[in-house]
């Protein structure tokens, strides 16, 4: 990284520049432990990692050294990478230059796949979009992912990513925000609405927490093994009670709940089915002789929406259909022949449906 | 307004020496060969010599000190007014004034100082009354902004007024605080918002809201000149029509008040609200002009002292308009400070003021328009269409947030970056968000310039990036 650094960067020898202390004190914002209550549980599963520092039992709000501010964390603290990247930043005097190391970092941040830039991922307070991902490695510290649609805030998130990716919990829910001042890039550093920098901190902070906490439950209750953490967080994110997102909760549960259901018995029903959901399978069954059929109810998924008000449920339904009556027919043909057969059902409240239709050859 | 307070309370002026000295500082422009009197920082350029007629913008710079320095190591280029504008020393000095030498409260007190402060605050009701030619200073409530007068309309003339089906027009460009309520209030009362969009020019499509306007129509909200697009609407039209059908209009002025000539008679429009602070006032002060009749038909917004005439343990009788939309003590420094500002906005003439703006205007969006890879929001400028002096643009390829935080950092260019409080405007427009670069009258040419040059090394620095 550092090879890197110096064939961008203008500056050739590295000076470690003494951070101004009149920049702290003009500043100012509420350090606030991130957890209170579960921390103790945390010093107990904490003694048997390697990585954790000896100083781990300071509270993340003191500190020791004479020279910093009451709340000001030293920069021994942070994680290593962190502080590598500090002083780098420090060395650059040039504001200009200094930016360009941000743009630099930025551009060099490994994209974040699409199907990870969701609501629960998404920093709250920004005027430009910024993702965040966190999930577990192999030695249980947190790796992060991250993007944002305005450079420099990927740049600043790819600070973050590499100051406190492969850290492990605790020390990342040490970190304080002041040690951006640090940086010296002079940007608004303050607990404002719009700031960024102080949001993706938290988001982080927090995600680093759910993944702990979560794996905590998880290897009491010994249901789902470790090395399966890099592909569940995001769903344990959607379902988890932490997550403060109710508005689209309830659909997501669902869904899992419905997909985990269809994995253990793929030709029943899934979701238990009102009457006009019995009549459609009865329908299809008789005239399809399908060998597979699935009628699931999703209306509660659409319940939002001006089509279902003034009805009663059973709006929306997802059908796989496997069957030879589908032989020789286009994908069109096929739709066709569900929508005929349900003609009824669609005069008289049904709304939509989503069609999945095989031939048994096809599956 | 010192020289008002002279004229009306001579034993004042001895109260007040230091405001008057420094209360002639303004009025330069209006009489410039007295400017040598100025005690306030001067700049060469303020006496006007016949052969160099010396800009607008220049010569009132002087009256607003937070425009001289540096932020960032560069010197402050202010160019957020449709945010907020900025104060001229007079206005200050209103505002200290008060608090020095005559503070109390108003409509209760028979002591002389309450008596005095009574005085200067409804000497402000009618300065602002006669600032837009209402009829009758009665027809002046003051609120706390135009945010909170666009409320008390909907919660005071909305849920009494409003039945299910009825219908209020709305634009997508209008602003947050022009939606919201009516949002609210239609949930409380079943009437339905409806939307008029944007033609091919980015404007609201006239001939949309025309025909929507229908005998369901009970209200149209609409904005005088848009803190986006920078266009305006024809108010006077938009009256006739809604007229017709018996339905009210309410006219977010918060953007023309302080810029232009605003005339209610002419407009003749129900309700207009606009905002002190964006008009050389001070926050916490705005006020919502209503026509009278409508005004005593209307059942209180907030209850409390002063609105009410007598109060019994099971009910209250309500005062007169416009004190029963007046709830609490005032916001009373604040309201005398922007009689000031009125004063002060009248000295330079509302018409100059305009004149030099539509100038501005154009200089600011040929000049802005030249940047390769600048998409201007809002109509093209022309003959018969005056933009507003404000662009919201976006550079290709930019965030508007990385495009502000550089100006801000790098040149101490003051602009906005975000949706401006008009988000469905933005989905509208299909952006998240854009940049704004705004100018008043005390803006200069040479601000539009530092702006541009800024711009321009902003755009090659993060396009070295790409």
């Amino acid at each position: 990284m550092a090879a890197a650094m110096s064939s961008s960067c203008c500056v050739s020898s590295l000076r470690l520049v003494p951070f101004k202390q009149s920049m702290i004190s003009s500043v100012h914002y509420p350090v606030k432990p991130l957890i209170s209550p579960p921390i103790l549980s945390f010093r107990r599963t904490i003694v048997t990692f390697q990585k954790i520092s000896t100083r781990i039992t300071r509270p993340p709000s003191a500190s020791s050294s004479p020279s910093s501010s009451g709340d000001f964390e030293p920069i021994e603290d942070l994680p290593p990478k962190l502080q590598e990247i500090i002083k780098l930043f420090q060395s650059v005097q040039d504001p200009r230059a200094k930016y360009e190391q941000l743009l630099f970092y930025g551009k060099n941040l490994k994209p974040l796949d699409s199907q990870f830039k969701t609501r629960e991922n998404k920093v709250q307070g920004c005027v430009s979009q910024v993702w965040v991902r966190a999930f577990f490695d192999e030695e249980r510290n947190v790796v992060y992912e991250a993007d944002s649609d305005s450079v420099l805030t990927k740049g600043l998130a790819a600070l973050l990513v590499q100051g406190l990716s492969g850290s492990p919990v605790p020390e990342i829910l040490r970190v304080t925000p002041d040690f951006a001042l640090l940086l010296g890039l002079q940007q608004s550093l303050s607990a404002s609405r719009n700031n960024g920098f102080l949001n993706m901190l938290k988001l982080m902070q927090k995600k680093a927490l759910l993944l702990e906490v979560k794996s905590e439950e998880d290897t009491s209750s010994g249901e789902v093994s470790e090395s399966s953490f890099e592909t569940t967080p995001e769903t344990v994110d959607e379902a988890s009670v932490l997550e403060g997102d109710s508005d689209s909760k309830p659909s997501l549960v669902e869904d899992l709940e419905a997909e985990k259901i269809e994995e253990v018995d793929t030709g029943s029903d899934v979701v238990a089915l009102g009457s006009r959901g019995m009549r459609i399978r009865e329908k299809l069954e008789k005239e399809l002789s399908p060998v597979e059929l699935e009628v699931e109810d999703v209306s509660s998924q659409h319940a939002g929406h001006a089509s279902v008000r003034g009805t009663d449920g059973e709006t929306h339904f997802n059908l796989r259909i496997v069957s030879d009556a589908f032989q020789g027919k286009s994908s069109v043909k096929r739709h066709r022949m569900i929508h005929d057969l349900l003609q009824e059902e669609l005069q008289s409240g049904l709304h939509a449906l989503s069609i999945v239709a095989k031939t048994p050859s096809e599956v | 307004m010192e020289a008002v307070v002279v004229m009306k309370l001579p034993s004042f002026k001895s109260l007040a020496p230091n405001a008057i000295s420094i209360a002639s500082g303004h009025r330069s422009f209006s009489r410039v060969r007295r400017s040598s009197s100025l005690s306030v920082a001067s700049s060469s350029a303020t006496i006007a010599t016949d052969s160099e007629p010396v800009s607008l913008g220049h010569s009132t710079r002087k009256d607003f000190r937070i425009l001289h320095q540096e932020v960032n190591g560069s010197k402050l280029v202010y160019l957020d007014n449709a945010a907020t504008s900025q104060k001229p020393a007079a206005v200050l000095d209103a505002l200290q004034n008060y608090y020095e030498f005559y503070n109390s409260n108003v409509h209760r007190g028979i002591h002389y100082l309450s008596a005095k402060a009574t005085d200067e605050f409804e000497l402000a009701r009618k300065k602002v009354a006669r600032f837009i030619n209402a009829s009758d200073s009665r027809e002046i409530v003051f609120t706390r902004n135009a945010t909170e007068a666009i409320n008390l309309v909907a919660y005071s003339w909305g849920l009494s007024n409003l039945k299910p089906g009825d219908e209020v027009i709305l634009t997508v460009a209008e602003h947050h605080s022009c939606i919201v309520p009516w949002q609210i209030v239609s949930q409380k009362t079943g009437a339905v918002l409806k939307f008029v969009t944007l033609n091919d020019d980015e404007v609201p499509d006239i001939d949309m809201l025309r025909e929507m306007i229908s005998s369901k129509t009970k209200l149209v909200a609409v904005h005088h000149v848009s803190n986006v697009l920078a266009s305006s609407l024809p108010i006077e039209e938009i009256v006739v029509w809604a007229h017709d059908v018996g339905a009210k209009v309410l006219v977010d002025a918060c953007q023309s008040v302080p810029h232009m000539v605003v005339d209610v008679q002419k407009l003749n429009a129900d309700f207009l609200v606009a905002s002190s602070h964006k008009m050389c006032g001070p926050t916490g002060i705005g006020f919502l002009y209503g026509k009278s009749d409508l005004l005593l038909a209307m059942p209180p917004f907030l209850g409390g002292g002063e609105m009410i005439s007598d109060v019994f343990l099971d009910h209250s009788t309500y005062a007169e308009p416009p004190s029963r939309f007046e709830a609490g003590t005032p916001a009373i420094g604040e309201t005398i400070a922007l009689g000031a500002a009125v004063d002060y906005l009248s000295g330079i003439g509302m018409t100059k003021i305009h004149e030099y703006e539509v100038e501005l205007s154009k200089y600011l969006y040929e000049k802005l328009s030249s940047l390769p890879n600048v998409r201007i929001y809002g109509p093209r400028p022309s003959e018969n269409v005056h933009r507003a002096a404000l662009c919201s643009f976006n550079v290709e390829g930019l965030h508007p947030t990385d495009l502000a935080t550089f100006l801000d950092q790098q040149h101490g260019v003051a602009i906005r970056s975000g949706h401006h409080c008009a988000q469905p405007l933005h989905r509208y427009l299909g952006v998240n968000a854009s940049a704004r670069a705004s100018l008043y009258f005390y803006n200069t040419k040479e601000d539009v310039d530092s702006f541009i040059v800024a711009l321009a090394d902003t755009v090659s620095f993060f396009d070295s990036f790409k």
